[in-house]
């Protein structure tokens, strides 16, 4: 199947990371009991008027900005009637005319251009626990402050929806206005194939960027295999499959008006300018200008990029250590070293870190001492220099001591070093392994391969 | 006695705000078994504020400008722990967990909250009769087989009633405080849209709801809006204008006003003898060198009523939808065999919701649908919009408006139950444009025709209620 013979689209919600809801004061910060974050307003008393969190219109407006957006100067919240008991109103405050911003784009890794046509607010409804005979309705989430982000029909694979969802990922965690432990990210997806006439069904419900791709390759092999009616199917991430929630006949009607109760709200240029200078350079932006100012190699920068965090740290230590250096330690070591302990970069002092990369660009010590400290590291705050001192674990170049470590080696690994003779290179880093391993990886390897070959 | 000169009394000590409100509570008590003003009365809760008010005045520490004074509040605005229904079977029970601002600086003034008052449900109607399952309908002072108008009926009728000091917080979307209150023979003044908070208001159409005040003389309602009026943090829709003084019939600049007549409200549908006595009121104020000029609104007439009935009533389906039986208000058990949510929304909004209700929650829904929405309800805020500028080219001419409130005098119940529901709705005709276009209104007394008050309007500016007050004031006063 050629992409063009397929078509996806995607909505995107994405919880915003601010201290309180979008309409009332009530916190969002952290788990709570059930229905105690609640108060008259996000229950929808008679008589309460909605309160706008203004911090949600920067945070919308700072992604807009992000995504090259036209941001619209007079924007309107609208409400969404429609009847269901997690809505505490029988209508959702959202915006429907006027959102925070349009026509904006996210890059992907090929080149191609997705767009994203709108950007808004809206307040989340409260959350439905469904048990055999009863439904429980939790309030807590009534009113939490929600981004929606719609992109246009133009993704063409559930692999180009993967990688929006993760650009997008990375783009809210530099904007800070996403929090990746506890933010949830959901995205409604519509994808239609040329072979059904391009009939489009919804998909809802489908949990950020790594569910995505398993949902809409399951939807793509369903659609080909089976027959397509226009409808809204929900994901089950469990069960691994979509199931029809219901026929597009039966789509409500949301019967938009403006909500009375918030006035317009005028986007000044002042505004506008001030907003422009808390947007940091974007990750794409960022990898590629490393690449071309630093020569580092472009997959290590983009994966650096990829985390502001880690971007900023980089940027930090190439002030005084060589980048292409920096970029691959970075990237293979100290991402490796983080992930095995779960720990995060901002675990980790820069200072150390600046120390071990001097001690590594002087050669004082081995990249295996290196790799050895950065694990530490990761456990403990230490002072490399210290413990290097401290523990000998100087690099050794003296020759006789080296000769006499690959001497032994020889001796006791007579098939390796026959291997070698008849033209084996790998028997030769065996070799090479068994004497670093002697030094406890200490030894200079440069002085071990060269009176290796000397020996053989 | 003014409530002014009632206050300064209280403050001074010759009355005891206590033995003053437990007089009020006794009278207003055997008036309400023949009236039927009260929804709720709050007997107790008076007492206290006035016990209140007492200890302060006691101590001679300023107890505030409406000190000692019965405060009556229209059931659609909450007060915390009071039952508050908006006079509907489906907050039946309902007791908030705020009280709305209006009320509160009312309280703080010194307020004694008396009672909530009756009201067509949620404020669907113009005569008080559309009243929600088990309430009650207002009586008229002047003739028990007549209405109070509304749906502000309670208000004006117990403002008309009490022989006590008194005034009524009220609340107008489409006229229905200066409708009860031509009705009933008293002062009501309806504020610019945005001048006093609409927090703690149980909504009917939040772009046209507002709260204002009905009292015995204009002095009396300017002193209770000066009180209310002001920037909410609880209402982002409240004014940051600054709030006049508008007691004693203050202008700022002072100076004559120039009086614009309504041209297409002394016409056709308006009661000749209602035109008659409003003009002898105008010959009055122009005889005492008043200038007049004629004006003539034909957009407000022509479209006025269905530009508000569409916009209201689209807003007020979309209010109505969260009385649904699951978290406050009337409910039903929910059985095993329910059929899920819609069914039970459904079984408690059949049973409690009144035809009224019903019809304005059809009727709006159907205004905002796909499809019908760009012609009926974005096309009325469009004309909404016309016809504020329409106001606006008016008031380039003249300083207020002057017209009849309503087109004829309290009809009798018999008549309104033979009333078609258009015919209900046009009796607003002179009233929808103020309200559509939240310019600040005020009916005042205008002489009787068979024994029943009759009402003259004035309309001011936004945020003008210093004109609209002088020129009540130049019609009380001559």
């Amino acid at each position: 199947m050629s992409p063009s013979e397929v078509i996806i689209g995607l909505e995107v919600h994405i919880q915003l990371k601010l201290n309180s809801k979008l309409f009332c004061s009530c916190s969002t910060v952290g788990e709570e009991e059930p229905n105690t974050r609640v108060c008259p307003i996000c229950l929808g008393h008679p008589g309460t008027k909605p309160l706008l969190n203004k911090k949600a219109v920067d945070a919308a407006v700072r992604l807009g900005l992000a995504l090259g957006s036209t941001i619209n100067k007079k924007i309107n919240f609208s409400r969404k009637q429609y009847f269901y008991p997690d809505l505490a109103k029988n209508y959702q405050i959202t915006q429907y005319e006027i959102p925070v911003a349009i026509s904006g784009s996210i890059v992907l890794s090929s080149g191609k251009i997705i767009d994203v046509a709108r950007i808004h607010i809206e307040e989340d409804p409260a959350a439905l626990t469904h048990t055999d005979s009863t439904s429980l309705i939790d309030y807590n989430r009534s009113g939490i402050p929600l981004i929606e982000l719609v992109t246009k029909p133009v993704m063409n694979s559930p692999d180009e929806a993967r990688e929006f969802l993760n650009t997008l990922l990375t783009i809210i965690g530099y904007l800070d206005i996403f929090d990746q432990n506890t933010g949830i990210m959901k995205a409604d997806a519509n994808i239609s194939i040329a072979e059904k006439g391009f009939t489009r069904v919804e998909i809802k419900n489908i949990l950020g960027f790594k569910e995505i791709e398993r949902a809409l390759s399951y939807e793509l092999a369903r659609q080909k295999a089976h027959p397509v009616v226009r409808e809204t199917r929900s994901w089950d991430a469990v069960a691994g499959q979509t199931y029809s929630m219901r026929a597009k006949e039966q789509e409500e009607d949301y019967g938009y008006i403006f909500e009375p109760d918030i006035p317009p709200i005028n986007i000044s240029a002042e505004y506008l300018e001030e907003l422009k200078k808390t947007v940091p350079e974007l990750p794409s932006t960022k990898s590629e200008r490393w690449v071309k100012e630093h020569k580092i190699d472009a997959a290590d920068s983009k994966i650096i990029a990829s985390e502001l965090q880690l971007a900023l740290l980089f940027e930090q230590l190439i002030q005084h250590h060589n980048p292409v250096l920096i970029a691959k330690w970075l990237r293979r070591e100290l991402l490796r070293v983080l992930n095995l302990s779960g720990k995060t970069v901002a675990d980790i002092k820069p200072d150390r870190l600046h120390e071990l990369f001097a001690l590594l660009e002087s050669k004082t010590v081995t990249d295996k001492i290196g790799q050895k400290l950065i694990e530490e590291l990761a456990k403990s705050d230490f002072s490399p220099r210290q413990r290097v001192e401290e523990q000998k674990l100087g690099v050794i170049s003296d020759g006789e001591f080296i000769a006499k470590l690959c001497k032994d080696a020889i001796a006791q690994n007579p098939k390796a070093v026959s291997d070698y003779k008849a033209g084996e290179e790998k028997a030769l880093h065996f070799l090479f392994g068994k004497v670093m391993a002697s030094a406890k990886g200490k030894a200079k390897p440069d002085v071990i391969k060269q009176i290796l070959k000397e020996l053989l | 006695m003014s409530i002014r000169q009632f206050v300064s009394e209280i403050q001074r000590g010759s009355i005891s705000a206590e033995e003053s409100i437990a007089k009020a509570i006794k009278s207003a008590g055997s008036l309400n078994k023949k009236l039927k003003f009260f929804i709720t009365p709050t007997f107790d809760l008076a007492a206290r504020h006035a016990h209140q008010v007492q200890h302060l005045v006691n101590n001679h520490s300023d107890a505030g400008r409406l000190a000692g004074i019965a405060v009556s509040v229209k059931d659609a605005l909450c007060i915390e722990g009071v039952e508050s229904c908006a006079g509907s079977a489906v907050l039946k029970g309902y007791k908030p967990l705020i009280t709305a601002t209006a009320v509160s600086k009312t309280i703080a003034s010194g307020g004694c909250i008396i009672g909530k008052t009756a009201q067509d449900e949620f404020g669907f109607g113009g005569f008080n009769t559309n009243v929600g399952q088990g309430f009650p309908v207002p009586l008229n002072p002047h003739d028990s087989l007549r209405s109070c108008g509304g749906s502000s009926g309670g208000a004006a009728c117990i403002t008309s009633a009490a022989d006590f000091p008194h005034i009524a917080v009220a609340e107008s979307t489409g006229g229905s405080i200066v409708n009860p209150a031509a009705f009933c023979g008293v002062v009501g003044l309806c504020p610019t849209y945005g001048r006093v908070s609409r927090n703690g208001l149980i909504d009917y159409a939040n772009s046209l709801d507002k709260i204002g005040v009905m009292g015995r003389c204009v002095d009396d309602v300017a002193i209770a809006l000066e009180i209310m009026a002001g920037k909410d943090s609880n209402d982002h829709t409240s004014s940051s204008v600054p709030v006049g003084y508008y007691g004693s019939h203050a202008v700022s600049p002072r100076r004559q006003l120039k009086v614009g007549i309504v041209k297409e409200s002394f016409g056709e549908g308006v009661d000749e003898r209602v035109v008659k006595n409003v003009r002898d009121a105008i010959k009055k104020v122009t005889d005492a060198g008043v200038q007049t000029a004629e004006v003539s609104l034909p957009l407000a007439f022509n479209y006025g009523v269905p530009s508000y009935y569409l916009i209201a009533l689209s807003e007020a389906s979309t209010n109505l939808a969260r009385y649904n039986g699951l978290l406050f208000g009337a409910t039903e058990k929910l059985s095993s065999d329910s059929k899920g949510f819609r069914d039970f929304f459904a079984s408690v909004r059949t049973k409690y919701f009144g035809a009224e209700a019903k019809r304005r929650i059809l009727l709006g829904t159907f205004a905002r649908m796909a499809g019908w929405r760009d012609a009926y309800y974005t096309k009325a805020l469009q004309v909404r919009q016309l016809i504020i500028q329409e106001y606006q080219r008016a008031f380039s001419q003249v300083d207020v408006l002057v017209s009849p409130t309503m087109p004829f005098i309290a009809p009798k119940f018999s008549e309104i139950s033979q009333m078609s529901p258009l015919q209900n709705y046009m009796a607003d005709i002179l009233t929808v444009g103020p309200n559509l276009a939240g310019l600040p209104h005020m009916s005042l007394p205008c002489g009787t025709v068979e024994g029943m008050p009759v009402g003259i309007m004035f309309t001011a500016p936004h945020f003008r209620e210093d004109m609209l007050i002088h020129a009540g004031g130049m019609h009380e006063s001559i």
